[in-house]
């Protein structure tokens, strides 16, 4: 009995190589194997930095996330109080300015589903992802 | 002599009517099955996606991660179609209950080491469930392949494999 299951096990962990290895050879081009690729809407911190004052960061963290601790001169604008803090948000900005979103950490996906409602519903341009999120931040400062 | 229809033997009701327990493990082995079909597909079908809800662990790095993104959705499909069909049961059943121990582990240890989850364990069927109900969904599955273990009745073709 213990010779069939280990059989089958084997034989089932085989199969499933097959359209494994195939999917993989598609994507051999369009996949980075050794590190995580950046998106397009996405910023590395060093470009972020880069534009000095005209950045805007917006931590898409929950509440209690961003009240512990967060990226000096940050705003806080989650989707759970998205229609509170939306207004406050749009106060601060300014059309020269380069918002720079950002969560916890690089896939995560909050800092996305925030900066692409910036863009559809507040009609915002100059909207990015920080690569790395808060965690590729803290590590920066260490 | 009784010759009323209404009445008859038992080994004749026995053969006629089979007890409903034996469907149930087949049944719930396809719901099961079609699952893991379901939610393998979906993981397939965007490989970079799920490459990064596994990195989201923490637990991986990346060159594991996105290996593994091109691996498990089809090992979950595989042994999806092995339950529904009835093949290889016994390999599928330890396989996909092995997979849920596994995800429930890491969902607790990313949960408690305070990582925002979208764990991926489902694809994008679930994305906007709370972590419970990511949780209840999984032990809900994992209660059903370990009914569905102790349950099944030995097949020929476990015999041959």
């Amino acid at each position: 009995m213990k010779r069939v299951l280990v059989r089958q096990t084997l034989v089932l962990l085989a199969l499933a190589m097959v359209p494994g290895i195939g999917q993989a050879v598609y994507y051999r081009d369009r996949v980075s194997w050794n590190a995580p690729a950046i998106a397009p809407d996405e910023v590395t911190l060093e470009q972020a930095q880069s534009w000095g004052d005209s950045v805007l960061w917006v931590d898409a963290r929950p509440t209690e996330q961003f009240e512990r601790e967060h990226i000096p001169a940050a705003l806080s604008l989650n989707e759970d109080s998205w229609d509170e803090l939306l207004p406050q948000m749009l106060a601060q900005w300014s059309p020269e300015k380069h918002v720079v979103v950002y969560c916890s950490s690089q896939s995560c996906a909050a800092s996305h589903d925030v900066a692409r409602r910036l863009r559809e519903e507040a009609g915002l341009k100059n909207v990015y992802v920080l690569h790395g999120g808060w965690e590729g931040w803290s590590a920066a400062k260490k | 002599m009784n010759t009323s229809p209404h009445v008859q033997s038992p080994l004749f009701s026995a053969h006629r009517r089979k007890p409903p327990r034996l469907f149930v493990a087949p049944a719930l082995a396809a719901i099961i099955g079609g699952l893991f079909i379901y939610f393998g597909a979906l993981k397939a079908w965007d490989p970079l996606k799920f490459a990064n809800d596994i990195q989201n662990f923490h637990i991986l790095p990346w060159p594991l991660s996105v290996r593994l993104a091109f691996y498990l959705p089809w090992l979950e499909i595989v042994c999806g179609v092995a339950l529904v069909f009835g093949w290889w049961r016994r390999g599928a059943l330890a396989i996909l209950t092995s997979l849920m121990l596994v995800f429930i582990s890491a969902t607790i240890a990313a949960q408690v080491r305070g990582i925002d989850l979208d764990c991926g364990c489902f694809g994008s069927a679930t994305k906007n469930l709370s972590f419970t109900s990511h949780l209840l969904i999984d032990f809900a599955i994992l209660a059903g392949l370990l009914i569905v273990w102790f349950r099944q009745q030995p097949r020929r073709n476990d015999l041959y494999l």
